[in-house]
């Protein structure tokens, strides 16, 4: 029982920060269909953004949160002004483009930082365990669950109950037509965009003191974040949660049963099957042929 | 009206042209020994031949086909594996244990050969299945893919994921591959009395070899009808359909011709680098293919070799240095984004445009409006 | 005349949309119908309906005299149906020599076709089809070059390389211009006789060229069968176009 118990605590905090990696990469690929490949390396700067403003300026993890969040939106926004704009009819190549992105990136970080690994600290309050029905688990890692809930519940009310989500939501569906209403959907697929990105750096900033942060982190994170929201279905961010919860459970237990590498190989496999006969994702009832 | 043979013309020039370019480049690559009489540059240079061979399969399945395979290392490392084993067992006993056992398998207590490694005792038996298992590979990922009509980014996306899923699995199962060191410590490559040393020249005659070899196959292809059906295939795959094909029959085929020639490349890598590592199938080494196919040109066999030639060449001069290397991915990271950006078919679309300009200029074609029209709307065209 | 097409019952709902509903129709062999109606009658998904492109949920389609219904896309086409999309869709980096190769499909396994080569024995041929589309002068060209029209021209050669019986086209004279629409008129007044053709047409002075007997959908069952002059008096015609441009 306990077994078990701990198994699916494991599994929800894996699907966590799943989801919290996956957020922003559903916004920007359900809204615009762009396959952002920098999207790991987003996640990558927010952690060294953590880092740095900790080394340099002594501030705590939760403070440097708000500046992650609008440092890394306001370079998604550069990105999407710079780069992908002009690639809107090209979906392959937008992947190719991002990559070039995240490699640029990647290799940035490396001159400037430097290549070694680099280690940020929880919060004190926020080191010890807590005590579930028994079970002990890390109290950070409550806090990152707690937060992604919050952080996700934010996003929907962002995206479906104000001004802003509904432009988006009118853009995306016919872009031309929104423009004679007034809406600029240059600035609205920036925005989205920075948004999305700002999520992946908060991403970034969380999980850095569960891992080690390095400039090559953010590499399998995309995939992992896409095969979520595929999973999920695209359109659906309510999906995106449950397939996000759904494969950290998967991933947590095959880990238990097997090991890790075996576990991640596994659960990679099992969607591509998943993906090969329920395009539209697990969790979207309805599609448009 | 125009007499019909004045239009067949420009093509038929075309082709010509095409066909002396690819001779003249096999011609150049023989003749780099004449010139060059020290084996560690040859060596560095077969080298650079094996990594315009990836290229190419690449072009030929993503710039012809539309397949944009971003595993095509998978085919790369499983070839080089299959090189490497047998070559491992051919090892006098220094390097390997007991019972002709490899050593790193009996540092990992393994106490007996595992059966996937029994029939690599034959080097036949490898070199055949360095082609054969990337190209069943990818027949049976195409077939999972292509009859369930996935394409475009949920292709890219899904070879990408089995690459890092065989990548994981090649370093987790170290009792059988090696794990993160690979397979190292490797007899010299014999068939048939020949000796292939790796610092030699007669290794590097057998890549130049293989890579003119697949080359000219691969463009034989690319003229063949099939071939004008891959092109049709990436142009409009859906209209493909309707005019009674198999569509997804032909985008395995592609697939797998592709990871066949990329497997042999594996192959010729581990006998010029004498090892073989999970660095030879991750995912770095899939983006530089792709980012060499795309800089020389995807839709061109000889432009993406050459793209592989000379920006490998140039980052293997650098990489003396540390930082220079750095300095030299995040170029190339740049690079990459600007070509993408401006120049879809790289550096050979670059040179075929100002061909074409040439070509039109003394008194014009006798196409007439013809060609002049389509220059203008191609170069309309590219850049939208 | 025999009877070549002949749909029966044919339905297709989209959500619960029915976008095709117990539609009968017939068409004898080397017949020109045009297919007539209002935006969102279903014509564009009938013709779906026929080629495979969507899957009916009831009814039957039978060609000549067997059941195609329920084939996949490639068999059909291998039977010999032919079909223009709305959106015109060629080859555009292929030069329009190729595209034809493309289309005149005798063999089309991969096997054979990756030893055969690219610009066959039968180019005179092709180039024959290319005149009669008047593309003589872009045999060469690739097809980005083409103008609307000539794209639109070029779908119809392709059909014809393909060596279809039974023609569907979508549209065909959509957004051309005055001269353009009286070429697209007169190369389907050529093909009549040989080929059997179901046109689906918004411009009632192209249909007026070229039709024999026009069929008039509504949503997405047939609303009247009858010649020109018939359908332009008929009232309930009238009552569906009410408001429409299309002048009848
Ligand atoms: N794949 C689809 N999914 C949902 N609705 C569709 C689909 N295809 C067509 N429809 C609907 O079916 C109706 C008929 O469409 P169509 O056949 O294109 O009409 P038209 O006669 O103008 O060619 C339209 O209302 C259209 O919105
Ligand atoms: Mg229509």
């Amino acid at each position: 029982m306990d077994f078990l118990l701990q198994n699916v605590l494991t599994g929800l905090s894996i699907g966590s920060i799943l989801l919290l990696i996956a957020l922003g990469l559903a916004i920007i690929y359900g809204s615009m269909g762009v396959i952002n490949m920098a999207h790991g390396e987003f996640v990558m700067l927010g952690a060294y953004g953590t880092w740095a403003l900790n080394a340099f300026f002594g501030m705590g993890l939760l403070s440097s949160l708000v500046v992650v969040f609008f440092g890394v939106g306001l370079l998604g926004w550069l990105v999407e002004r710079g780069v992908i704009q002009f690639l809107y009819r090209r979906p392959l190549d937008t992947i190719l483009a991002t990559w070039g992105i995240g490699v640029m990136l990647q290799q940035i970080v490396r001159l400037t930082v430097g290549g070694e690994l680099r280690y940020v600290e929880m919060p004190h309050a926020l080191t010890g365990t807590i005590s579930i029905l028994g079970t002990e688990i890390s109290s950070y890692r409550v806090f990152v669950f707690v937060f992604v809930v919050a952080l996700f519940l934010l996003t929907w009310y962002l995206m479906n109950r104000t001004r802003f989500g509904m432009q988006l939501r009118a853009v995306v569906q016919n872009s031309e037509m929104s423009a004679c209403f007034g809406i600029d959907p240059k600035r609205i697929y920036g925005l989205t965009f920075a948004y999305g990105a700002g999520l992946a750096g908060l991403a970034g900033a969380l999980v850095a003191p569960l891992k080690s942060v390095s400039p090559e982190m953010g590499t399998s994170y995309v995939i992992d974040a896409f095969f979520v929201v595929v999973l999920g279905g695209v359109q659906s961010i309510f999906g995106t949660v449950a397939s996000a919860f759904l494969l950290g459970e998967a991933t947590g237990t095959l880990g238990f049963l097997w090991n890790d590498t075996i576990a991640k190989a596994l659960v990679l496999v099992g969607i591509i099957v998943l993906i090969r006969f329920r395009p539209q994702g697990l969790f979207v009832s309805k599609v448009r042929g | 009206m125009f007499d019909s043979s004045a239009h067949a013309n420009p093509t038929r020039n075309r082709n010509r042209l095409q066909l002396a370019l690819y001779l003249a480049f096999c011609v150049a690559i023989f003749a780099v020994p004449l010139f060059i009489d020290d084996d560690f540059l040859l060596n560095r240079y077969a080298r650079y031949l094996v990594l315009g061979m990836v290229a190419m399969a690449l072009s030929l399945s993503w710039g012809y086909a539309g397949i944009l395979n971003l595993g095509q290392a998978l085919s790369f490392g499983l070839g080089s594996y299959a090189m490497a084993m047998t070559l491992k067992l051919k090892t006098v006993p220094i390097h390997t244990g007991p019972d002709g056992l490899p050593d790193f398998m009996v540092w990992n207590n393994v106490e007996t050969l595992p059966w996937f490694w029994v029939p690599y005792q034959s080097t036949a038996f490898a070199i055949f299945a360095g082609v054969a298992v990337p190209w069943a590979l990818a027949a049976i990922l195409g077939w999972f893919m292509f009859r369930g009509r996935i394409t475009g980014v949920f292709v890219a996306i899904i070879t990408l994921a089995i690459l890092v899923v065989a990548n994981l699995l090649v370093i987790d199962q170290q009792r059988y591959t090696g794990g993160f060191n690979g397979i190292t410590d490797l007899a010299q490559l014999e068939i048939l009395g020949l000796e292939f040393d790796a610092y030699s020249k007669s290794t590097y005659f057998l890549v130049a070899s293989c890579l003119s070899v697949c080359l000219l196959g691969a463009l034989a292809i690319t003229r063949s009808k099939a071939g004008l059906i891959f092109q049709a295939i990436r142009d409009q795959e859906e209209r493909v359909r309707f005019f009674g094909y198999d569509v997804a029959a032909y985008k395995i085929m592609a697939m797998s011709i592709s990871a066949a020639i990329a497997g042999l490349a594996g192959m010729l890598y581990t006998v010029v680098m004498e090892f073989a590592s999970p660095t030879f199938m991750d995912v770095p080494l899939s983006l530089s293919i792709v980012i060499w196919c795309a800089v020389g040109g995807r839709q061109s066999l000889l432009g993406a070799t050459i793209g592989a030639i000379v920006v490998a060449g140039m980052q293997g001069a650098l990489s003396e240095s540390e930082t220079f290397l750095d300095t030299w991915m995040l170029v190339m990271g740049l690079i990459f984004v600007l070509v993408v950006l401006f120049l879809p078919n790289g550096l050979a679309g670059l040179l075929d445009m100002a061909g074409r300009r040439l070509m039109r200029r003394p008194g014009a074609l006798a196409g007439g409006p013809a060609p002049a029209k389509g220059l203008s709307g191609q170069k309309a065209k590219d850049q939208t | 005349m025999t009877e070549h097409l002949h749909i029966e019952g044919l339905g297709v709902e989209f959500n619960g949309f029915k976008a095709v509903n117990d539609l009968n129709l017939s068409v004898a062999q080397g017949e020109l119908r045009c297919l007539i109606g209002p935006n969102g009658a279903g014509k564009t998904t009938t013709l779906d309906l026929i080629c495979g492109k969507t899957r009916p949920m009831h009814g039957s389609i039978r060609y000549r005299g067997r059941e195609i219904a329920r084939l996949p896309e490639f068999q059909i086409a291998r039977a010999g149906i032919g079909r223009k999309f709305q959106v015109p869709s060629v080859f555009r980096q292929l030069t329009v020599r190729e595209n034809l190769e493309v289309a005149h499909c005798k063999h089309i396994s991969v096997y054979t076709n990756i030893l055969r080569s690219g610009r066959s024995a039968e180019s005179d041929g092709l180039e024959k089809l290319a005149a009669f589309v008047d593309l003589s002068d872009y045999f060469e060209a690739p097809a980005s070059v083409l103008s609307h029209g000539q794209t639109q021209w070029l779908e119809i050669a392709l059909l014809l390389a393909q060596d279809s019986e039974l023609i569907l086209l979508d549209e065909p004279a959509a957004g051309m211009t005055h001269q353009e629409t009286q070429k697209t008129a007169d190369i389907c007044n050529r093909l009549k006789g040989k080929h059997t053709i179901i046109v689906v047409e918004h411009d009632m002075g192209f249909v007026r060229q070229i039709a024999q007997v026009v069929s008039v959908m509504h949503q997405g069952t047939l609303l009247m069968e009858g010649t020109v002059e018939e359908i332009s008096r008929d009232q309930r015609v009238r009552e569906v176009y009410l408001g429409s441009t299309l002048g009848i």
